[in-house]
């Protein structure tokens, strides 16, 4: 039985956001359990409306996937969720600290609202990645 | 004898696994699903899938730049 994934994602940057979509969809459809974090600054991009006025922030590889037509990181974890087991959480913290409101955040993509304590005693048996 | 056949031909990571996926859930058990990719990383992604998922690897060539990865859903 493969480890379950935890991935603790607090960056608003699209390349590491779009990196752990991947990494967390690939993983939910190859039939591996998957929970995701989110905390930081990264919850601006889950907003529907942005408080900062664009989802992502990004450098040129960013510019690279938009030109291209790279898949929405946030479809790709709604694809996750409908195709494998991926739960997604939001930090209670971040969203303490920006004022941000559950009701504000894109319907449907997150479980719960839970603090880091709760999220690392449920992924003690998990491999645990940053981005 | 193939069930269906998934044209990811120029679709990049991580798409024709995600479409692979989809397509084997509406294929019958023991159904068999071909897929044509040309993204460079396809074959070991395809068998890594398998592995993982159990699905069978029937079949992996590649011809001209395109990889034909034969599946059968096992379950």
């Amino acid at each position: 039985m493969t480890k379950p994934l935890s991935i603790i994602l607090c960056s608003e940057e699209h390349e590491k956001i779009q990196m752990a979509a991947m990494t967390a969809t690939i993983a939910a459809v190859s039939e591996r359990e998957v929970s995701i974090f989110v905390s930081m600054g990264a919850v601006f991009s889950f907003c529907l409306e942005s408080p900062k006025g664009h989802r992502f922030s990004g450098g040129t590889f960013s510019e690279l996937m938009l030109e291209k037509n790279a898949p929405d990181a946030l479809d790709l974890l709604k694809q996750g969720k409908e195709f494998g087991k991926l739960s997604l959480y939001v930090c209670s913290m971040a969203l303490d600290i920006t004022g941000i409101d559950e009701g504000a955040l894109i319907p449907d993509l997150f479980d719960e609202v839970i603090g880091l304590t709760k999220f690392l005693a449920d992924s003690e048996d998990s491999q645990l990645t940053v981005f | 004898m193939i069930h269906s056949t998934l044209d990811v031909k120029n679709l990049n990571c991580p798409l024709p696994i995600l479409k692979a996926k989809k397509a084997l859930r509406e294929v019958p058990v023991n159904a068999i699903l071909e897929v044509l990719a040309t993204d460079p990383g396809a074959e070991k992604d395809f068998i890594a899938f398998c592995a993982n998922t159990g699905h069978e690897l029937i079949e992996n060539e590649q011809k001209d730049g395109v990889y034909r990865i034969v599946i059968k859903r096992s379950k």
